[in-house]
């Protein structure tokens, strides 16, 4: 017949085989073609085989599929329910050792999951650029005093010069902050802020900043024309509308209108560009200050290159192009760094690239994983050494029947329970924390609940901890031998006895180099925190020089001075608490030509060591009623005097560019960049009057400050109607030069406190193990007469060993890590055995009052408890 | 036996094995509740419901011989068991005993 001959589409049939059991396919198919043939008689062919598809399709049902290799699937999913029930059970009729182990694993992985969310950030630093591959950031190499030195501010006018002269660059953009303090007015509102940045048009189609209102590539085209923030838009015109309107700036005394042309989405927190508002070089240029000095290293230079270029190419021509347009002698080169480097891996030693931040993010990570794992260790440690107590479950169920797999399934199961236990309570931890975490290290993080990525992470990640540290476990547990068991022969836990010491001299091991860290941390912060600053912090305040103010300024000086409110005022170019500006090309007599050295620039007007309390070695403090000549004086400190090697340093002349400044006094050295370095050399050059931008006010100590704020705030009204009353007393100022290192300082403490409070909860768990498997022998002592001493003696020893063994082994490595950091400052503790004492003798004191706690209880209990039951 | 129970399709289909005896294939049962039931049966519900009645231990089966029609593939041939003859029975009992309380009257009344 005819009908035989037509066949039902074969696909439909291999499809079928696929996800049907081997045992069922064959009647199935036979019925399905038995259908077929029919319907291919009362439907006909097309619609016979659309038929067939159908009907086939509708057998992928769990009905059938689950059919599967029926014995093996349905056993352990049948069994793990009451795995889950044997593991709850467990877990409540154990409650101390369920709650080492959760408790101790929650610590862990809530310092874990708070350090990978910070590393998790620091890595996505201004990742988010949609041309982020292909830009660069301009640095410069130079070889002074015979190491290659790289800095990444560039001159002006490399950006132009890129793009006019390199075909392989896109485009280029200077960007400046210059820190100077700007008067903002809008309406009535008038703000003070320094958070401004030049740059050039092309900036915002470079990055991926988006703008609220305004085109990203017509904005900042027009020299007036500016772009704020979403936030300072708001600070300045509240809720009216701020797109189009006009704000005037005013800076030393000058005023200038501008239109805002865009209003740029708020900066994500992950960036490493920071500002408030944009101006267009153009700007500048069109009041002409145009910079086309090529030594005048002042912005950052940002390069985007043409698709399909390499940077590589471009570094070896690139590198020229300040010898081509500077003086031919010099060895500067420009080379291009990616921008996504630039957060992480920005370290330079000797003009390669040597880490940067990625460094402490490293450890950071590192530390992270350190404590999940010496969570973990809690958990193998305490689920072998109470293997005895789970080996008659195992052997009845080896007995009923149960496979090692089986077995191995069900103690992975009880360590996975636990696991997403401890990982919930450190989610709920974790997410209470962040805030106050985020505060501490200064990063805005969050927690990422609508992500499926997050959720997938967090699950699977304890869902790992869960498996690594059961593997172990269940491994060694599934291994009993029934026979042994039952019979009652103990098992031998001597060989894992090793194992267990090893994972505690580990645990513990860490803990003494966290200990190490903080002790040395501490003790550097108080070092630096009591440096002689070499200068008088209290009653010094100093505020910006406002343009009327300096217009003002001898009748300002005069009023405070002569009401008593002041005893000395001094006009500078930058707060002392500042470094200002640094050169390598200042010139004096008997200077070396290869020397390169850097010495700091500070302006002041007179009285500069009087106002800020400084000690005068030799010669006088600038004067220029009493000397005029003092216009080109300057002060040196001592740093000064060894670098220049003058034998008589008053009436030595200091070149600096053009200006010839005679020394007319010489310093004690003061803190005026960073406490933790070196004191650099300085030279405080005399009356440069369009340099100064601040005003530092020594307030009379007989009287309290908030009579001469008062006094100083009507004063300043006097003179300047216009800016808001803005004044900084300097000891606050300073010790914000400490907050980093204290937020180093709390992160150590905090990460080694969790550390050692994991580590001290595993030490419990096995000394109370130790003491319940030894309570007969602990009773047989004392019934032979032992005394209690001696027996909590026999026990610490025990249990302290692995503690010493840890102290000994890792603080060399402790040693050499606090070392490697202490480096990084000029100003340092010298590192000595008594840190490591000291860190030992915590670690110790901890493990004795853990273990002596449970061992005295043991050696005082009566024997007769002990022993009457057998 | 408190918890045993049958659904109505598998009632169905347990009575069309223990009906059609020697010749109880899943094709054959869905065509024969097709053809007595006017009643559109899906091929897959009848195999899976097969299954499920095996694993219950109402039926059980055993591989046919060759054929020469439907491709030359074998046909698994069901027999009720006793349990699922007594399961049969009972839930027809029961359901006697519920018609037998329902008033002639309202029968006659329709």
């Amino acid at each position: 017949m005819s009908h035989n001959n037509v066949r039902p589409p074969q696909w439909v049939l291999r499809f079928l085989r696929w996800f049907c059991p081997d045992h069922l396919a064959e009647e199935i198919e036979g019925d399905l073609l038995q259908r077929f043939a029919r319907d291919v008689k009362t439907f006909g062919e097309r619609k016979a085989r659309r038929r067939f598809t159908w009907n086939a399709i509708r057998f992928l049902r769990p009905g059938i599929v689950l059919r599967n290799k029926l014995s093996i699937q349905l056993t352990p999913f049948y069994m793990l329910g009451n795995y889950f029930k044997v593991a709850s059970r467990v877990m409540l009729r154990n409650r101390l050792y369920s709650f080492i182990n959760v408790f101790g694993l929650t610590l862990g992985l809530t310092g874990a999951c708070l350090l990978f969310l910070w590393v998790g950030r620091e890595f996505s630093y201004d990742q988010f650029h949609a041309d982020k591959d292909r830009i660069y950031k301009a640095w410069n190499r130079e070889v002074q005093n015979g190491e290659i030195q790289c800095w990444s501010k560039t001159p002006r006018v490399l950006a132009p010069t890129l793009v006019q002269e390199y075909p392989a660059v896109e485009s280029a953009v200077s960007y400046a902050r210059y820190g100077s303090s700007q008067l903002f007015t809008a309406g009535e509102t008038r703000l003070i802020k320094n958070t401004g940045v030049y740059t050039d048009a092309q900036f915002l189609t470079m990055f991926s900043f988006p703008l609220l209102k305004g085109d990203p590539s017509k904005v900042l085209r027009e020299p007036n024309t500016m772009v704020v923030t979403e936030q300072f838009a708001r600070q300045l015109f509240g809720d009216r509308e701020a797109f189009g309107e006009t704000i005037s700036i005013e800076e030393s005394g000058y005023t200038f209108q501008f239109t805002v042309a865009g209003i740029l989405k708020d900066l994500p927190p992950n960036t490493d560009f920071y500002f408030d508002y944009l101006i267009p070089f153009s700007f500048l240029e069109s009041i002409g200050e145009k910079d086309t000095y090529w030594k005048n290293n002042s912005v950052e230079t940002y390069v985007k290159l043409r698709t399909g270029e390499s940077a590589d190419q471009l570094n070896e021509v690139v590198k020229d192009v300040a010898k081509k347009h500077s003086d031919k002698e010099t060895t500067r080169e420009i080379f291009l760094y990616p921008l996504t480097k630039m957060h992480l891996y920005a370290g330079f030693e000797n003009g390669v690239p040597a880490g940067g931040r990625i460094q402490i993010i490293r450890m950071l990570g590192l530390l992270g994983i350190c404590l999940i794992v010496i969570a973990c260790v809690n958990f193998v440690n305490l689920s072998t050494a109470r293997a005895q107590r789970r080996s008659k479950e195992v052997g009845i169920r080896k007995v009923t029947g149960a496979y090692r797999y089986s077995l191995i399934l069900q103690f992975l199961c009880e360590s996975v329970l636990i696991a997403l236990g401890a990982g919930l309570l450190s989610l709920i931890l974790v997410y209470l924390l962040l805030p106050s975490f985020s505060t501490l290290i200064r990063q805005p993080l969050t927690l990422d609940f609508f992500s499926p990525y997050f959720w997938t992470m967090a699950f699977s990640l304890t869902a790992f901890i869960g498996l690594a540290a059961g593997l172990y476990p269940a491994l060694y547990l599934s291994s009993f031998r029934p026979v042994r068991i039952l019979k009652g022969v103990a098992i031998t836990t001597g060989n894992r006895g090793w194992l267990r010491q090893s994972l505690v001299v580990f645990q513990f091991g860490f803990a003494v180099m966290l200990i190490v860290s903080v002790i040395v941390v501490s003790k550097q912060v108080r070092y630096v925190q009591h440096r002689e600053a070499g200068y008088n912090r209290e009653h010094l305040v100093y505020q910006p020089a406002t343009g009327s103010l300096q217009k003002n300024y001898s009748s300002y000086r005069n009023d405070l001075l002569s009401s008593g409110t002041a005893t000395s005022v001094t006009m500078t170019s930058a707060p002392i608490t500042e470094p200002w500006s640094n050169t390598t090309s200042l010139q004096w007599n008997g200077k070396d030509p290869a020397d390169r050295s850097v010495v700091e620039r500070f302006i002041a007007d007179e009285a500069f060591s009087k106002t800020a309390g400084l000690t005068m070695l030799q010669g006088r403090d600038l004067d220029l009623q009493q000397f005029p000549s003092d216009s080109s004086g300057a002060l040196i400190n001592e740093a000064a005097v060894k670098l220049m090697g003058f034998k008589e340093p008053v009436g030595e002349i200091i070149v600096d560019g053009n200006t010839e400044w005679h020394v007319v006094g010489v310093v004690k050295d003061f803190v005026i960049t960073s406490p933790h370095q070196k004191i650099k050399p300085l030279v405080v050059m005399g009356c440069q009057k369009n340099m100064f931008s601040t005003i530092h006010i020594r307030l009379s100590a007989a009287r309290t400050s908030q009579e001469n704020l008062k006094a100083l705030s009507s004063m300043f009204a006097k003179y300047d109607q216009s800016h808001p009353f803005e004044y900084h007393f300097v000891d606050e100022v300073y010790q914000r030069k400490f907050d980093g290192i204290r937020a180093t300082l709390t992160i150590t403490g905090i990460f080694s406190a969790l550390a050692i409070t994991i580590a001290a909860l595993g030490l419990l768990g096995l000394s109370i193990y130790v003491i319940e498997s030894r309570v007969k022998e602990i009773g047989i002592r004392k019934v032979l007469g032992g005394s209690v001493a001696g027996v909590v003696k026999l026990l610490c020893m025990h249990s302290l060993k692995p503690i010493f063994l840890a102290i000994v082994l890792f603080s060399p490595m402790a040693w050499l890590s606090m070392s490697w950091w202490l480096q990084s400052f000029d100003y340092r503790i010298a590192m000595n055995v008594w840190v490591i004492v000291s860190a030992a003798t915590v670690i110790l004191s901890v493990a004795m009052v853990t273990i002596v706690s449970q061992t005295l209880r043991a050696a005082n209990a009566n024997p007769v408890h002990s022993l009457r039951n057998e | 036996m408190a918890k045993e129970y049958l659904g109505e399709f598998e009632e169905l289909v347990l009575m069309m094995v223990a009906a059609l005896q020697e010749d109880a294939y899943g094709a054959a049962i869905a065509d024969e509740i097709e053809t007595r039931l006017k009643r559109e049966v899906n091929l897959s519900a009848v195999h899976v419901t097969l299954y499920r009645l095996e694993d219950k231990g109402y039926i059980r089966s055993k591989m046919g011989g060759e054929t020469n029609e439907r491709g030359g593939r074998r046909k698994r041939i069901y027999t009720i068991t006793s349990a699922g003859l007594a399961i049969l029975r009972t839930m027809r009992d029961a359901r006697l005993e519920i018609w037998k309380m329902i008033p002639q009257f309202k029968m006659s009344g329709i």
